[in-house]
């Protein structure tokens, strides 16, 4: 019984990750751009949440929100200044990625202040319920819950629709998306969008297990990257898979050998990238 | 030191009588304003702001600056520089601020050679204030505030106890001390974990501690999120609804119970400062901080601690006039006693380190919002460290 | 565009090349009470440089090079405190330490191209953060490494406190690494390394042998940013366990792409000016920095390729054609 309890607090866990990094790893795939922001556009929803909840808007309606307000970001940089972006070299990605991190740290700052955000997760939903053989908190399962209908969508999205079909193939290769007559700067406008979204509905949601002040954007990038990197860029099996291993290995790991817990997240890191360097699961391009 | 001391004689020369003109004493502050510790430089800044707008810049006719330094993310050879460029250039007559411990310790050869007194605001770590002459401390150290909780678990009937804490050197010594003198006290310890800094996720360790049945959990993170995520891991799996009390520092202080929910109510914690006490010193702090930063502005342990380090510089200038030595200075410093808004304070003259009470407290909610409401009190709390290490260097 | 001076009246005269080591000394003599922030750009210097080498150069793309600033700084460190307080034995021991670590991770690492390579650069970093942390005892964890106390240089300079002696020590440390830099990347192996930039394939194929190129570039790279952080840890004497931190990494990226990559003296710009922000800027508002250096940064990836060093190249080059119209061929 206790292996099932550690096993839903990793998936809870490794669900928050998936929510926030795979937008990162269909960008990351698909226009090759190193996109060091995208904690910051999460850092972003999470804050708009945390506005809208205080105002008095109920915490689901502020998620959804703050996913269109991270998207409507998201849609407004990539115009602005990723578009020229991608055909630059990945250190010239880096750096204008960092400096944009920079400028939401010091903004968000300037407007909230830099001590951490009040909690925003609401009592019914904060509370513990009966699974059977034990309580267990409601918000991990509605994590779980949450993350595993969003995995559907984007499954649904990627493999059901033209536009996933689109999508795999210009991930695939872009230059024989492009001769074959699919509009990829279309698509990286619209997964670009989607994908900040997706990372600023996640925050919302995750706020209670990651909590939300100026330096998000910088402190939880490292997992995101591994999340991608682990998985494999562009493969948006591989960065569930993957988030749900770092999850779930990780709570364990630390339930096991608790001091240990950092040591071995990134030695686990740096052997399996050893071993597949294009990641678990890589999308048929980089196999 | 020479050169400084000519240009010193032949200023007084030249203005004569120098004692009646109005002259600038200027106080160094070097401090995080950006990065992970941020919050730490915007606490200091607004409580020394609020000092200076409740008492006025001058003193007996003499102004008092205050010159800030960002030091950003922790960086040791920054602080450094800093310290070199405000003592040189900027031609400080004090030093002060500091919220981690490398910060402090960079600048200690400095402020010797050049006697520079200097006031920690924050940097906790027991041995700071050996390392040179002209440390002296308005904070506190962690066996200081956390030996109280320790004793008063024992005391009040906990029998087993479990910590939580981060695994670096701060997390080391709150540990150390709680476990120490709750075990003198007769209790029992049930597991002892070290969680790496990078964790984000405390679900395992809570899990790990509910499974002990220890009655009491001590926890120690650093300050913000990652405090705080602990926090709630413990409110929202069920710990406190299996009999577990909650014992903390200042993870709980009150500028952080927003972050929480009600659940929360009942904590156990014990600093050097609650937020709410009614002492009259304390009223006017917070009406002054409420005037200098808005409405919603509650203070922590480093707006106490910049408004303490500006009021020693304040009672200095008053004492010495705009000129002194820094052996005049940290002698008088030392010897001063005075009521703070956190209760009595004075320093051990040895060590440099500040004697003050240190309150026990529980998390309650009054008027509707989440407060510290102390009921214990120790008086005079020395650091254990130092007494317990009388030679280390 | 390669930054290879295409032709002979286009590589800048000796003036320009003595230039900045006159600004140093200028520096030197002028700026009494901001040695400290000369030996702090004088460092930081040296770490872009060593990141010029590995990323500018051989196309290594890192976000982990903290990594052998901090593992040099804290041998230096070590050194000190249990062998010999000599400052050029303790120098020379945190270069070889770093250069050893940059051999070992360099050949598992670098057969790995892009965002994998970035990665593992990064966990590299992460993992010696966390072992230091982790050996209290021996490195002082979070506290940080405090006593370290080195000897006059030569056995004739001793340290002063306010950094003149220090500012001079890494003045001619960085000297030496330029000079090595400026012959290693005009040798053949050097410009080998330029072709495995642009093409590792085609060279491959012509019988480079490529990784073993990479990896020795990198273990240069390795050893110049373990001096860097020894120099730090000397003229500082403390070493914090941020020298491992990612952001120490991703600023010394800043600071090259500031100042342009594959110019060598793109990293004296970019450090001096990156540090020179965020000391004015801190200044007047300490809250804020981050703002202009974030906007400075998009700035520059967005409108100036090559960073300020382009810029002043572009202007250099105007200049001499319009103020000379007759040398125009």
């Amino acid at each position: 019984m206790r292996a099932v309890t550690i096993l839903l607090d990793g998936v809870a866990y490794g669900m928050i990750l998936f929510i926030i990094s795979v937008g990162l790893t269909v960008t990351m795939g698909l226009m090759r751009v190193v996109n060091l922001a995208h904690g910051a556009f999460a850092m972003l929803g999470g804050y708009v949440a945390t506005a809208l909840t205080l105002k008095g808007v109920p915490f689901l309606v502020s998620c959804l929100l703050a996913g269109a307000a991270a998207g409507a970001a998201g849609a407004l940089a990539e115009v602005t200044v990723f578009r020229p972006l991608y055909r630059k070299a990945e250190l010239q990605h880096v750096l204008l990625t960092i400096g944009l991190c920079f400028i939401a740290i010091a903004a968000l700052t300037l407007f909230a202040g830099s001590t951490p955000l009040p909690a925003i997760v609401p009592d019914w939903l904060d509370r513990m319920v009966d699974i059977g053989y034990r309580s267990y908190p409601l918000y991990r399962l509605f994590l779980i819950g949450v993350g595993a209908v969003m995995a559907l969508g984007v499954w649904l999205i990627m493999e059901r629709t033209l536009f996933g079909a689109k999508l795999r193939a210009a991930v695939d290769d872009a230059q024989m998306a492009r001769a074959v007559g699919i509009n990829v700067s279309r698509l990286f406008f619209l997964t670009f969008t989607g994908g900040c979204a997706l990372a600023g509905f996640g925050a919302a949601v995750g706020a209670g297990i990651m909590p939300l002040e100026p330096f998000y954007a910088l402190r939880y990038l490292v997992y995101f990257l591994i999340v991608v990197a682990v998985g494999g860029m562009g493969s948006f099996r591989g960065s569930l898979a993957a988030a749900l291993l770092i999850g779930v290995v990780g709570t364990a790991g630390r339930y096991i050998v608790p001091q240990f817990g950092g040591f071995l997240l990134y030695l686990l890191v740096f052997g399996l990238l050893l071993w597949r360097p294009n990641g678990l699961l890589p999308p048929k391009s980089a196999a | 030191m020479k050169k400084t001391a000519l240009i010193l004689a032949a200023a007084a020369a030249v203005f004569g009588a120098a004692q009646a003109r109005a002259e600038v004493v200027k106080f160094g502050i070097i401090a995080p304003f950006s990065g992970p510790f941020a919050v730490w430089g915007k606490q200091f800044k607004d409580s020394i702001d609020a000092y200076q707008k409740l008492n006025g810049k001058m003193v007996n006719g003499h102004e008092i600056q205050v010159i800030w330094r960002d030091e950003g993310a922790g960086d040791a050879s920054k602080s450094r520089q800093f310290a070199e460029e405000l003592i040189l250039r900027e031609k400080v007559q004090m030093l002060g601020g500091f919220t981690l411990t490398p910060d402090a310790l960079a600048v200690a050869e400095v402020i010797t050679e050049s006697k520079m007194p200097t006031i920690i605001l924050n940097a906790a770590t027991a041995i700071i204030t050996r390392k040179s002459p002209y440390f002296l401390r308005v904070s506190m150290t962690l066996p200081q505030i956390i030996k109280p909780l320790g004793e008063w678990a024992a005391k009040n009937g906990i029998k087993t106890a479990y910590t939580l804490a981060s695994d670096y050197a701060p997390g080391h010594d709150a540990e150390d001390a709680f476990v120490k003198n709750f075990e003198k006290g007769g209790g029992k310890m049930l597991g002892k974990d070290r969680i790496p800094l990078s964790v984000t996720d405390f679900a395992p360790y809570m899990e790990r501690v509910l499974q002990s049945k220890a009655e009491a959990l001590f926890v120690f993170a650093p300050a913000g999120a990652p405090s705080i995520a602990m926090v709630r891991e413990f409110d929202r799996r069920g710990l406190k609804a299996a009999g577990i009390k909650l014992l903390a520092g200042g993870e709980v202080q009150q500028i952080f119970l927003p972050s929480f929910g009600d659940s929360v109510i009942g904590t156990i914690s014990s600093v050097h400062y609650t937020e709410s006490n009614q002492r009259p010193e304390n009223i006017a702090f917070r009406k002054a901080l409420v005037d200098q930063a808005g409405p919603d502005t509650v203070p922590d342990m480093a707006s106490i601690a910049g408004w303490d380090g500006m009021n020693l510089v304040y009672e200095t200038v008053r004492a010495l006039g705009p000129r002194f030595t820094g052996d005049q200075a940290i002698a008088f410093m030392k010897s001063k006693t005075y009521e703070s808004p956190r209760g009595p304070i004075k320093f051990d003259p040895v060590e440099r380190d500040i004697i003050q009470n240190v309150y026990i407290r529980r998390v309650e909610k009054k008027d509707g919002i989440l407060i510290n409401q102390d009921f214990t009190t120790v008086e005079g709390a020395r650091d254990p460290w130092k007494d317990d290490n009388p030679n280390a260097k | 565009m390669s930054a290879i001076p295409q032709s002979k009246s286009d590589e800048p005269s000796a003036l320009w090349h003595a230039l900045p080591w006159l600004l140093a000394l200028a520096f030197f003599f002028l700026a009494d009470g901001y040695h400290s922030l000369g030996v702090n750009i004088l460092i930081m210097i040296l770490f872009t440089l060593s990141l010029d080498l590995a990323l500018g150069y051989a196309g290594i793309i890192t976000l982990g090079h903290a990594a052998f600033f901090g593992f040099g700084a804290y041998a230096a460190g070590l050194f000190n405190l249990h062998v010999s307080a000599d400052p050029l034995l303790g120098l020379a021991a945190a270069t070889l330490a770093a250069a050893a670590l940059g051999l070992v991770t360099g050949a598992l690492i670098l057969h790995t191209r892009g965002e994998t390579l970035l990665m593992l650069t990064l966990a590299i970093a992460a993992i010696l953060h966390e072992a230091a942390n982790h050996m209290r005892d021996l490195t002082g964890g979070d506290d940080g490494l405090a006593g370290i106390r080195p000897g006059a240089v030569f056995g004739l300079f001793r340290f002063d406190l306010w950094g003149k002696t220090s500012f001079l020590y890494c003045l001619g440390v960085l000297f030496v690494w330029f000079l090595i830099s400026w012959r290693v990347v005009r040798s053949p192996f050097g410009r080998s390394l330029d072709g495995v930039r642009q093409n590792a394939k085609r060279m491959r194929a012509i019988g480079t042998p490529v990784w073993l190129r990479l990896v020795a570039m990198y273990a240069l790279s390795a050893a110049m940013a373990g001096t860097a952080g020894a120099l730090s840890a000397q003229t500082t004497r403390l070493v914090g366990l941020s020298v491992f931190e990612l952001l120490t990494s991703g600023i010394v990226a800043v600071m090259l792409v500031l100042g342009g990559e594959r110019r060598l003296y793109g990293a004296f710009v970019g450090a001096t000016i990156y540090v020179l922000v965020q000391d004015v800027a801190g200044a007047i508002n300490p809250f804020y920095w981050m703002f202009v250096i974030g906007i400075l940064l998009v700035a520059i990836v967005l409108f100036f390729d090559g960073g300020l060093m382009g810029v002043i190249e572009t202007a250099r080059r105007k200049l001499r054609r319009g103020g000379a119209p007759g040398a125009a061929p």
